[in-house]
């Protein structure tokens, strides 16, 4: 779709305008990330800039889930419990494992980013439907946490259940047996074990993910700007529309990318068959993008603010030059001013 | 194709979010379908999903022998695990009590790869045609062909690696389970993987991890990868297309113009150049299409071309 080229050449053209801009992304393309030597760490690194206006700069840095996860437990927990934390088996399955960790970790990173004082930030995310599942529900680690055994701290757990259980009341006594029964023990203890030592961290988490997410649904703060190509285009309005507004998040654009210019170009008659072959065939795909864009942008133009198309370029976009052009090809279409603390996604 | 002693022959579709597994998912399902061959395709998308239902809109009253041949179900690893609540706890009002309990919501959310599990114990039960009692409608009693759209790399990657090593975790009925389907995946003649690509740097450099990947940590390989959107000239020998190439270089003012289409092109080959000389398997190339007057009109269109590549 090219969502991570939009955000960062969006974020360049902000901070050419004079502003301190951060672009941050989950997945950054080999070459991208080279270009704006983004480090794989997470920090963020500053992309040398010779011609912005005043004050004008552009930050980099891929959300590394791993190393953000890491500095939260380093930080949050006590030293023995960070270790132990660390070192649990379930830690590293987590990670990968657990649907909305990335999107969790990456508004985590926005608060972080907010905190720092960037005039503008511009976040691009994997197109999961689980990113927008999670945005429903921040709390589950919560109710994860609050389950009367798990609130009990340390992990002598062992000893607390044995003496604890008597406590509970019989039914919930009767459905975490149950529980135990059909997931199986091994299981049930492994993940109550860690979460009695993690359960400070999530529950950080837990409220950092609703301040942040308040801030996400306020449209002077932060907007959402859909990416997507010309086939596509439709649906993913319909679909991003519909569930961006059901979460009370606020769409200000769409882009619809890598559509591919028109040519008057014509070849000799007597040219070679398979050339002939091939300007019919890119000229019906052009024409069918450049229809769709059309339609498109008549359809949507009552429910979505601004409409930008993007042709695509020669080449892939690998780095800082690909990213001037990009700029170039959306100031053609001209655009209203930055808006302070944009987000794109 | 159809093995009568092991069940039915799973196919994966597998690779990239966006280049179109779903598509060809489904076109290579209807080929089959239209052939007479009952075809079972299981999603990752919910049903209720706009795009499928739409795709296939007016196949019934255009290809009736295809529709009467095509079943597609989505696999709710949650409703997998629920169902298991139901067959271990007897008494009704306990088992509401669970599944509403947040203890066990939560539990099925965090315990790492239970739901991997139970999804693709469901696929193993399907491959072999087995029904649940009492469970899902559209599964028809009897299939030739098992077909998996699965999601992106990395959640299909983490799915397939619980195949194997899930023991960490799981005592009770879930083991078992857990056995099954390490046995199943762990026999590479149970199934085919068909990573999907576009010509496209990304694409391509997940493609090749994707397959690195399978190979060392699965001991899976690709039998072949499909490349989709490919443009017509990508079939073009490179003698032709140097020779095409000077052609456009005598096109005078058109020149520019045709520099930018050709500059895509060179990328495109030099792209498949490289998915090929890091990957050993067949590689399928599916031309994009310029246009199409509808959904359905594209995926019959796409499923001529497929089915003529991949040979079943």
């Amino acid at each position: 779709m090219g969502k991570t080229s939009v955000a960062a050449a969006t974020a360049l053209k902000t901070a050419l305008a004079g502003h301190k801009c951060l672009v941050l992304t989950i997945d950054p393309a080999t070459r991208l990330r080279t270009a704006l030597e983004m480090d794989l760490g997470g920090t963020e690194q500053k992309v040398p800039l010779h011609d912005a206006e005043e004050n004008g700069e552009l930050w980099a840095a891929i959300v590394n889930i791993r190393a953000s996860l890491d500095r939260a437990v380093l930080r949050e927990a006590k030293p023995e419990e960070a270790q132990s934390i660390l070192e649990h088996p379930l830690y590293q399955v987590l990670i990968t494992s657990l649907a909305g960790m990335q999107e969790l970790i990456a508004i985590e990173r926005i608060h972080q980013a907010v905190a720092e004082g960037y005039h503008s930030i511009f976040i691009d995310t994997a197109p999961s439907r689980h990113a927008l599942e999670f945005l429903d529900k921040p709390e589950f680690f919560a109710h994860l946490v609050s389950f009367p055994i798990v609130k009990l701290v340390g992990r002598t757990y062992q000893w607390w259940l044995r003496s604890r259980l008597a406590r509970l009341s019989r039914m919930t006594f009767e459905l975490y047996t149950r529980v135990e029964e059909i997931l199986g023990a091994t299981l049930v203890h492994q993940v109550l074990d860690f979460f009695s030592i993690f359960r400070k961290i999530a529950e950080g988490y837990a409220d950092r993910a609703e301040q942040t997410l308040s801030m996400l649904r306020d449209p002077h703060t932060t907007s959402f700007t859909i990416v997507t190509t010309p086939f596509k285009a439709r649906r993913d309005a319909e679909y991003f529309l519909t569930e961006l507004r059901k979460r009370k998040f606020s769409v200000s654009a769409m882009v619809v990318n890598r559509i591919w210019p028109r040519f008057p170009a014509t070849v000799p008659p007597d040219s070679h068959p398979m050339l002939q072959e091939l300007l019919t065939w890119y000229g019906n795909v052009s024409g069918a993008h450049h229809r769709i864009w059309n339609d498109v942008s008549r359809q949507f133009s009552s429910q979505i603010p601004k409409l930008i198309p993007l042709t695509e370029l020669p080449r892939d976009v690998d780095g800082v030059s690909a990213l001037y052009e990009l700029v170039r090809v959306m100031e053609t279409w001209h655009t209203q001013g930055a808006n302070s603390s944009k987000f794109s996604r | 194709m159809n093995n009568s002693s092991a069940g039915s022959r799973l196919t994966i579709f597998c690779g990239k979010g966006g280049v179109g597994k779903t598509s060809m998912a489904l076109a290579f399902a209807l080929w089959n379908a239209d052939q007479g061959r009952p075809v079972l395709v299981v999603t990752s998308h919910p049903l209720r999903e706009l795009a499928i239902s739409v795709s296939l809109a007016g196949l019934k009253e255009a290809h009736p022998q295809a529709a009467a041949n095509l079943y597609i179900i989505h696999i709710d690893a949650r409703e997998v695990l629920a169902n298991k609540v139901r067959q271990i706890v007897r008494s009704e009002l306990l088992i509401k009590r669970v599944l509403a309990s947040p203890i066990y919501k939560s539990l099925i959310e965090v315990a790492p790869g239970l739901k991997e599990i139970a999804f693709l114990g469901r696929l193993h039960q399907l491959s072999e045609e087995r029904t649940e009692d009492g469970t899902e409608t559209g599964v028809p009693a009897k299939y030739d062909l098992l077909i998996w759209d699965a999601p992106a790399t990395g959640h299909f990657l983490q799915t397939l690696k619980v195949s194997q090593s899930f023991e960490m975790y799981l005592s009770g009925p879930f083991a078992l389970l857990g056995r099954e389907v390490a046995e199943f995946f762990g026999d590479v003649s149970n199934f085919a993987l068909l990573p999907v690509t576009l010509l496209e740097e990304m694409a391509v450099d997940e493609t090749i991890e994707l397959c690195q990947k399978l190979a060392s940590e699965l001991k899976m390989y690709p039998t072949g990868v499909v490349c989709n959107m490919a443009s017509p000239l990508l079939a073009a020998s490179d003698v032709d297309f140097e020779s095409l190439y000077n052609q456009m270089e005598q096109a005078g003012e058109a020149g520019e113009n045709l520099q930018f289409i050709f500059d895509r092109q060179q990328h495109e080959r030099s792209l498949f150049q490289k998915l090929r000389s890091s990957i050993t398997t067949e590689f399928h190339r599916i031309e994009r299409r310029p246009s199409w007057t509808s959904d359905l009109n594209l995926l019959w269109d796409l499923s001529r071309q497929l089915g003529g590549l991949l040979k079943t």
